[in-house]
């Protein structure tokens, strides 16, 4: 019993302690020096009272006698201090407690004689010392016991009473100054029945919650014995006190929670000094009766966000708190201007749940912030006479009722920017192959939803600049997704009938048009260089999205976009990317193959399309960046639902490509200055050629490469079935909203391409060739050939002319051989070397008298060197030009005779 | 100076090494065994070095000379060693390894020659064997293993002057001759028109490719030689001195160039010399093969001529 008690006491000392610093806390700021002395002294004090209680508890005589002493001599030190204050009431305590205990001993005349002979002799000597020394407390003394005597059935029952009782006097005492039992039993006691259930389920966690229950069973049996009031309190300390020997035993942990509830209590303490009744109903935050008026429930709301960002407070009690206050406020009709500034606290606390940044929302703190926001909404739409705004200062803000409209600090507006955040920040940290993904974006909608109803009520209230990053996030939410109402409804038009339910469907402004009013307002009124770019950029995106091509190209061109994209900031230039592959993909389905060719070259040469499109960190930097850097590119990522395929950006690049390097490489064979058109077309052509056996192709590229062999010898049929089959439509072409007129335009390509590669590759063999043949081998219409070889011979990419009686090409023979060829290349050469040559003589001649001169030591003069240099240069560095001569001679020779 | 080769123990030999064991860019060596005589040298046997393959490293090819001119002494045939032997690949054997090679022969033994054999050449119809000896003045350079530009400059060695050509008359025995007229007899008209082969784009290509090679290297050679000099600090040193000049100053010194820059190692020169030695020969066999050639063409257009107006 006796053991357990102190467990107790100590952890009401511990509560105590806790208690005065935060009860201190609250004292005004002029009394700053007095307080920390007092912290100081009343710490001193605790501790040595805590080491005191170890001792007895272990029956250390000697031990007690020392801390004793050493008690006293603390206790004289803050003498003044104790003027000033009144004893503490723990120390009272002690002296009352310790009394006793040695009483207690001195009688136990066995237990004495089973004492070492150093207790003993310490156990008399502390005995006659505190009963002296406590003469000097006696009022004190009496009067805490008299305390203790008023409830004793709790006393008898459980010694957990002390505590909690303490607990009050206690903090009453320091902030009375001095005991008033008369008032305070009654209240105490009602305090207690419902303070001691309050306070555990208000901040106590879930497991302890659980421990009550048990333990209020195992009680049960005990609390039968008693009845009314006595009995009541006995259950309740009963629980009480076990819920605290538990908390003893994780004392590490609640320490923090024990922290919280002595913060929550202050919060009810300083109601105490403000409104004139005793009663106190801690979870409502307010003394009962008192008149719950604007001004009292600001005054709390200011109260409980003083702890806001202070380390060691439990943000989700803090939520909490606030919940209850907008219920409060809400119950008592305190008019929309508070509840408003409510809801504006609780999102922030929301937001404020995560300290790191990195770090998403939890799923449950996510349904509550858009609840609150709707609510919030709900609240704003309602009531047009309530003006929000960062600008308005918190002085000037009108919150009651009266007849001037409300006036709010906050912004509704950071507040959806920063849920729109948290979102992409919930997509980005979920597995896109989860069903928990989609789940999570089912709540786009809502998110949608809450911008849209945002954008109404700006565009109404707010700031141009306001509605243009209002109207940016909802371009957003748009620019990404493929209108397939719209596309279905242009198809529809051709007198499909849709059920009713599509119909409903398809209601609507097109989404082309939200962009382009969005777009316009934002390039008209947007100050910020930012915000339009974004604009203009996903307004292209959309454009390219939907296949109209010439207004995105205008749109990217007039922007100047390109020109200076690289000073804008990353997201900025990812967006930059997506758009110019968006663009890109957009041209190869219009089939303008080099303008396609030419948007995607400068994302997939680098080979980090993933990286620069922002759908993925590649591995293989891991030693370039360090984890700091590592964690803002993965903030920077895309969300999966709305990445571009990379295979398909892949394969339309190596198409397009395909379709522009295969007829380029056979017109120019024999250049010996050919430039390649794609690199990693090239790449993969060799890739290709390095396999030791090729099997049929599997993966996309393989159909690629495959397909370009094909063409290559100008085989367009075996070239379409590689491009276009099951397995590429599977993986490519059936992503595309078109795919059949996407479909139709690369078999045109691949005919055409390859008529014109089959006249580069083997023009040389035929002296003539009808054009019908072609027509009929590519399976192109008279017409489209002979545009084609027009357009070759007009080029001068064609050697041969057309003969209109009998449709033929007619080819003339000017291509030189492969001799010929070599010929020319090596005459090239040649020059280069001869150039060369003259450019070291030239450096000679210079240079005479430096380098090559190192020798003049040797007695020659300068004169002479420089002959002698001039000698060497000539006798060396023509005869390489006469080594070439006879070659270019041999060459023209035979160029003439060929 | 005159060489004289048998035809049989030599010629027929060498042609029978490449043959046998050579075959496209591969080259095939051998020792030339003969004596000198008055004022020819009289090759008058040959055999060829074993074809190295890589399991057996160890394989020691001096000794393997001297047991096999052990042997033929045994046998009584000539085994004085004069010289070695060599395939060509469309005329590119100006190395470094075939001069110094033929260094280490003609130190050795003074009289030594390097018979050089194109077997494609050959195969067109005209047998070709060249003999080539180091010229003095190279021997000397050799020697003194000097290849800098200063040392090359002072023997006044060229590219054309690095080798010279030996005159080689091929002898044979009456026996031989008596056999050879008998078999002219036999043989067919048809076998003798390789000589009359008018394609010739294969060789050509093939040559030109060749050649273009050796230009690249020579051109990167040059390159070299350009960078090799501290050129801008140079350039800036000459507009320096221009202005001063023009000033009426004195110029700036110019020897502080080799103070201020350690004088990095010049480029050696020997291998521009093999190379620009190299490409004077394919020019030399192509000027060959195209007259050669030109006149084919020149035959057929008249044969042609003729038929037509017959």
């Amino acid at each position: 019993m006796i053991s357990e008690d102190h467990v107790t006491l100590k952890t009401g000392v511990m509560m105590l302690k806790i208690q005065d610093l935060l009860l201190s806390d609250d004292e005004e700021d002029t009394k700053r020096v007095v307080r920390s002395a007092k912290d100081k002294r009343f710490e001193e004090l605790t501790n040595l009272i805590k080491t005191i209680r170890n001792a007895m508890k272990i029956r250390d005589m000697a031990k007690c006698l020392e801390e004793f002493e050493q008690l006293c001599r603390a206790f004289l030190k803050s003498k003044t201090i104790m003027d000033k204050e009144g004893v503490p009431q723990f120390y009272i305590r002690l002296l009352a407690d310790l009394e006793d205990y040695l009483n207690q001993l001195w009688e136990d005349k066995e237990g004495k004689k089973k004492m070492n002979k150093n207790n003993a002799k310490a156990l008399s000597t502390l005995r006659q010392k505190i009963r002296k020394y406590n003469k000097d407390f006696e009022t004190e003394i009496a009067s805490y016991k008299e305390v203790q005597s008023c409830s004793p059935d709790a006393f008898t029952s459980s010694s957990g009473s002390d505590d909690d009782d303490d607990e009050g006097i206690t903090a009453k005492s320091l902030l009375k100054k001095k005991p008033q039992e008369e008032e305070k039993k009654a209240p105490e006691a009602s305090k207690f029945l419902k303070g001691a259930a309050d306070e555990e389920s208000e901040s106590e966690d879930d497991e302890e919650s659980e421990d009550w229950g048990s333990d209020s069973v195992d009680s049960g049996s005990e609390s039968e014995d008693n009845e009314g009031a006595a009995a009541s309190l006995a259950v309740v300390f009963l629980k009480k006190y076990d819920s605290r020997r538990k908390k003893h035993k994780k004392k590490e942990r609640l320490e923090e929670e024990a922290d919280e509830e002595a913060e929550a209590e202050e919060g009810g303490w300083e109601k105490v000094k403000g409104g004139a009744p005793m009663v106190k109903e801690k979870p409502k935050m307010f003394a009962k009766g008192t008149e719950i008026n604007s001004a009292v429930v600001v005054k709390k709301l200011t109260e409980i966000l003083q702890a806001r960002g202070k380390k060691g407070t439990d943000r989700a009690a803090q939520i909490e708190l606030l919940h209850a206050l907008a219920g409060i406020s809400n119950e008592n009709n305190l008019g929309e201007g508070i509840l408003i500034k409510i809801k504006f606290n609780i999102i922030a606390s929301l937001y404020d749940y995560n300290p790191n940044l990195a770090a998403f929302m939890k799923p449950d703190m996510w349904k509550k912030c858009l609840e609150c926001i709707d609510e919030l909404m709900d609240i704003l739409f309602a009531n047009s006479n309530i003006f929000i705004g960062e600008n308005i200062a918190e002085d000037s803000e009108n919150l009651a009722i009266s007849d001037q409209p409300f006036r709010v600090r906050g912004c509704i507006l950071t507040l959806v920017e920063r849920m729109d955040e948290e979102f992409t920040k919930i997509m980005q940290n979920t597995d896109p192959h989860s069903q928990e993904y989609v789940d999570n974006l089912k709540d786009e909608g809502r998110v949608c939803g809450i911008i849209d109803r945002l954008l109404q009520y700006l565009e109404t209230k707010g700031s141009t600049e306001e509605v243009c990053r209002v109207y940016l996030r909802r371009i957003m939410h748009t620019y990404y997704k493929f209108d397939y109402k719209a596309h279905r409804r242009s198809l529809g038009l051709q007198g499909e009938t849709k059920s009713e339910q599509d119909q409903e469907e398809s209601e609507g402004e097109d989404s082309a048009v939200i962009m382009d009013r969005l777009c316009k307002f934002i390039y008209a009124k947007d100050r910020t260089d930012r915000i339009r770019t974004c604009a203009i950029l996903c307004h292209i995106y959309h454009h390219a999205l939907h296949s109209r091509w010439f207004q995105a190209r205008d749109l990217m061109l007039m922007s100047h976009l390109q020109d200076n994209i690289q000073h804008a900031d990353p997201p900025v230039q990812i967006l930059y990317n997506r758009t110019m592959v968006q663009l890109g993909i957009c041209a190869f389905r219009q089939g303008m193959i080099k303008d396609a060719h030419n948007a995607l070259l400068d994302i997939q040469s680098s080979g980090r399309a993933k990286e620069l499109l922002g759908q993925g960190l590649l591995m293989r930097n891991m030693q370039e960046r360090n984890a700091e850097q590592e964690k803002i590119e993965k903030r920077r990522q895309v969300p999966f639902h709305m990445h571009i395929n990379l295979e398909l950006l892949e394969c339309v690049y190596l198409v397009s490509a395909m379709l522009l390097e295969i007829p380029y490489m056979a017109a120019h064979e024999f250049d010996a200055r050919r430039r390649m058109i794609s690199k990693q077309f090239h790449h993969q052509l060799r890739v290709g050629e390095r396999q030791p056996l090729l099997g049929p192709p599997e993966s996309m590229r393989e159909h690629v490469v495959a397909a370009s062999k094909a063409m290559k010898m100008g085989d367009w049929r075996t070239c379409h079935s590689f491009i276009i089959n099951e397995k590429m439509n599977s993986k490519v072409w059936d992503l595309f909203p078109e795919t059949q007129c996407v479909r139709e335009m690369l078999v045109r390509k691949i005919q055409e391409e390859s008529l014109r590669t089959y006249l580069f590759t083997y023009s040389s063999v035929y002296d003539s060739i009808s054009m019908e043949t072609l027509s009929e081998m590519f399976e192109l219409d008279l017409p489209t050939v002979h545009s084609i070889i027009s357009k070759m011979i007009i080029n001068e990419e064609l050697m041969a002319s057309l003969d209109q009686p009998t449709q033929t090409v007619v080819m003339h023979r000017t291509e030189p051989t492969s001799l010929q060829n070599m010929a020319l290349q090596l005459a090239e050469k040649l020059g280069g070397l001869v150039e060369n040559n003259e450019r070291v003589f030239d450096l000679k001649q210079g240079v005479y008298g430096g380098y090559f001169n190192r020798d003049q030591k040797g007695g020659y003069q300068q004169k002479q060197s420089y002959q002698r240099g001039k000698h060497h240069s000539h006798q060396r560095d023509p005869h390489r030009s006469r080594s070439c001569s006879p070659v270019l001679l041999t060459c023209v020779g035979w160029m003439q005779l060929l | 100076w005159t060489i004289h080769v048998s035809v049989f123990q030599v010629v027929m030999k060498i042609i029978k090494h490449y043959q046998e064991e050579g075959q496209g860019s591969e080259v095939v060596q051998g020792v030339l065994l003969g004596l000198v005589v008055e004022d020819r040298l009289e090759i008058t046997n040959c055999f060829p070095f074993p074809q190295h393959t890589e399991d057996d490293a160890d394989f020691d090819e001096v000794q393997y000379q001297m047991e096999m001119m052990r042997s033929l002494r045994h046998v009584n045939i000539d085994h004085l060693h004069v010289g070695w032997y060599q395939s060509t690949f469309y005329g590119s054997f100006v190395s470094r390894a075939l001069l110094d090679s033929q260094f280490s022969y003609q130190h050795a033994i003074e009289e030594s020659v390097v018979l050089i054999y194109d077997p494609i050449k050959t195969a067109q119809g005209s047998l070709c064997l060249k003999a080539y000896r180091l010229t003095p003045k190279l021997m000397e350079i050799c020697r003194e293993k000097d290849f800098s530009a200063d040392g090359l400059k002072k023997a006044s060695v060229g590219y054309e002057n690095m080798f010279e050509e030996v005159p080689i008359v091929i002898k044979n025995s009456h026996l031989i001759n008596v056999l050879l007229w008998e078999l002219e007899d036999k043989s067919t008209a048809a076998d003798k028109h390789e000589l009359l082969n008018l394609s010739s784009s294969t060789h050509l290509e093939k040559s030109l490719q060749m050649l273009m090679d050796r230009v690249d290297e020579m051109s990167q050679d040059i390159n070299n030689c350009l960078f090799f000099i501290p050129l801008q600090y140079i350039q800036r040193r000459q507009q320096e001195n221009a202005q001063r000049q023009s000033r009426g100053e004195p110029p700036l010194p110019e020897e502080d160039l080799s103070k201020m820059f350690k004088p990095p190692q010049p480029p050696p020169r020997m291998d521009t010399l093999l190379i620009a030695s190299q490409l004077s020969t394919y020019c030399q066999t192509i000027k060959e093969f195209t007259s050669q050639n030109l006149g084919k063409l020149f035959m057929a257009e008249a044969l042609q001529g003729t038929s037509s107006y017959s």
